[in-house]
């Protein structure tokens, strides 16, 4: 594929776009408060809270990794698009209880509500424990969006810019629009990008149906092609189904970033009405990567698994060889690649800065000086990155996959606290532990799933059980009825 | 207060839809073997998961309208006391 000059220029315009946008961001700031740099003052409208919501869920993983499990798998892939719905029905169960709660006590971080739902001895480590896990899953995810960023600058400026340049120049981008206009430049990037990402999906797709003639050609070709891709699942896969939308569903609504965008609302009806939105998005976007996946077993043939992330550049390379207006589709869903990944990376670097200033070291404050603090621990944090993310050889597959496993252990500290008084901390923070070691423990021998059921998913259930039951056993030091607002704040 | 009542009602009948729906998805009940069936250029089996989760997406999107998204606690959240 040969972009020309013209990837460099499409490039350089567009990370212009960014900088001015937070530039505009910057100075519509109210003031320098953790609340106004963090969330943007709580002021999201519906709009702008939808499509923000929509470019942080879906990374560069769902445009580029997903078409690349959809070739592997085949249309059983279809499971992507109710485990990325999960997600939304799943937000039921903390919104109405944690939302009135954030706005009542100007809530930044998840940690923030700990601190308020939890006491005794075991509050902190509690907290801290919570404030690890999540760190380590954006962590996690940060580097994957690093190293993402520098291949698609790579490949969409045919090699004028290398992986190298494209690592650092991107990230540098990125530092500068959060820790000048914060939440508020984020999240109008994030809308940006979005559309971006809508625009060059649906591009892509429309291209793949008219060359096959439309789907159900491209259904028969599959099947004379490769038999099992259009088969009904085995029962294992079957079993894996449900435990990939308990695991994602549960996992998703805690990424910080996510319970964030919930703090930054401008009000509960705005949340209410993005949410009605999202739940839509995965048929406009999962489906639209699954079909592009299996699109592309009627195109191709990859005999490597893992080459088959490389699914979207060679359906890109095949269409924009075409000259004209297919170089510059195929130019636009690379932007949409590049947009996905870069609001992902964004929104991690926003978060993790405020989780490690606020729940990690306990600057709680409300000053310009807690602000500095979280621009300066995400500023630290991309730069120690940085070299991993260089580090072409390092294998982070392992790593991505303990994101979920992960995350999915601080469920009771959210979930179950936010409708059941008597959970205790201590018992929280025992489950904690019990889940994390066991899940993450099996993961990094090897052991994935368990007859088909993720680790972690049985991790939680572990973790649940202890929490549940040790809050359950008497205690005679420490009572369990709940207060009422306010009493012990 | 009934109108509270109500919304509850359907937002818990929504849910209890929409966990329906994600049973039905997962083809666990079908028998392998038969000839490829093509619904919507879909094979049967993707087409019937799909419907499910668009009829997840609908039910899913009442739910929100009808839940309540206060912006004001009412001072009834709970708390673990001080130990």
């Amino acid at each position: 594929m040969n972009f020309g000059i013209w990837g460099v220029v499409s490039l350089v315009v567009y990370l212009v776009a960014l900088l001015s946008v937070a530039e505009v961001a910057r100075r519509a700031r109210r003031d320098t408060s953790p609340s106004d740099h963090f969330l943007a003052g709580r002021s999201l409208g519906t709009f702008v809270l939808f499509l923000t919501l929509y470019a942080t869920a879906y990374s560069g993983n769902s445009l580029l990794g997903y078409p690349g499990r959809a070739y592997r798998d085949g249309y059983s892939f279809i499971m992507a698009t109710g485990f990325m719905m999960s997600i939304i029905v799943m937000f039921h169960v903390i919104v109405p209880r944690l939302r009135p709660l954030a706005v009542h006590h100007a809530f930044v971080t998840p940690g923030d509500y700990l601190r308020l739902r939890f006491s005794g001895p075991w509050a902190k480590p509690l907290r801290l424990a919570v404030a690890v896990l999540m760190c380590l899953a954006l962590a996690n995810f940060l580097l994957a969006q690093l190293k993402a960023m520098g291949d698609v600058a790579s490949v969409v400026t045919d090699g004028r810019i290398s992986y190298a340049a494209g690592v650092i120049g991107l990230a540098a981008v990125i530092l500068f629009y959060e820790t000048r206009g914060g939440m508020r430049a984020v999240a109008w990037t994030d809308a940006a990008q979005g559309i971006a990402m809508l625009l060059g999906l649906a591009a892509l797709l429309g291209w793949l149906l008219t060359e096959a003639g439309g789907l159900a050609e491209i259904t028969r070709t599959v099947a004379e092609r490769r038999p099992s891709a259009v088969s009904l699942p085995t029962a294992r896969v079957c079993i894996n189904w449900f435990s990939t939308i308990v695991l994602m569903g549960l996992a998703s609504v805690l990424y910080p970033q996510a319970i964030q965008r919930i703090f930054a609302a401008r009000s509960g009806r705005a949340l209410k009405r993005s949410f009605s939105g999202m739940t839509f998005m995965p048929l406009a976007t999962t489906l639209v990567v699954t079909l592009i996946g299996v699109a592309a077993i009627a195109r191709f043939e990859i005999a490597n698994a893992v080459d088959t992330d490389e699914v979207v550049p060679m359906l890109l390379r095949d269409w924009g060889s075409a000259g004209g207006f297919s170089t510059w589709a195929a130019l636009l869903v690379f932007f949409g690649a590049l947009s996905a990944i870069m609001s992902t990376a964004d929104s991690c670097l926003l978060s993790l800065g405020s989780l490690m200033s606020r729940d990690l070291m306990g600057r709680a404050g409300s000053d310009e000086k807690a602000t500095r603090l979280g621009k300066h621990l995400a500023t630290g944090l991309l730069v120690a990155t940085i070299p991993f993310a260089l580090w072409r050889e390092l294998t982070l597959w392992r790593l991505i996959e303990l994101k979920m496993e992960l995350l999915i252990q601080c469920v009771p500290a959210f979930l179950i606290a936010l409708h059941w008084s008597r959970l205790r901390a201590g018992p929280v923070f025992a489950g904690i532990i019990v889940g994390t070691l066991f899940s993450a423990g099996l993961s990094l021998s090897g052991v994935t799933r368990l007859a088909g059921v993720h680790v972690g998913v049985v991790g939680c259930a572990l973790n649940a059980l202890v929490a549940v039951l040790g809050s359950l056993w008497p205690n005679a030091d420490q009572p369990r009825s709940a207060t009422p607002a306010g009493a012990s704040s | 207060m009934s109108t509270r009542r109500q919304r509850r009602t359907v937002r818990f009948a929504c849910m209890i839809l929409i966990g329906l729906l994600y049973i039905v998805s997962v083809p666990w009940y079908r028998d392998d073997g038969g000839p490829l069936r093509l619904w919507f250029g879909l094979p049967d089996w993707v087409a019937v998961a799909l419907l499910c989760y668009v009829g997840v997406a609908l039910v899913n999107a009442v739910a929100w309208h009808v839940t309540e998204v206060p912006d004001i606690a009412d001072g009834s959240e709970d708390r673990e006391a001080p130990g």
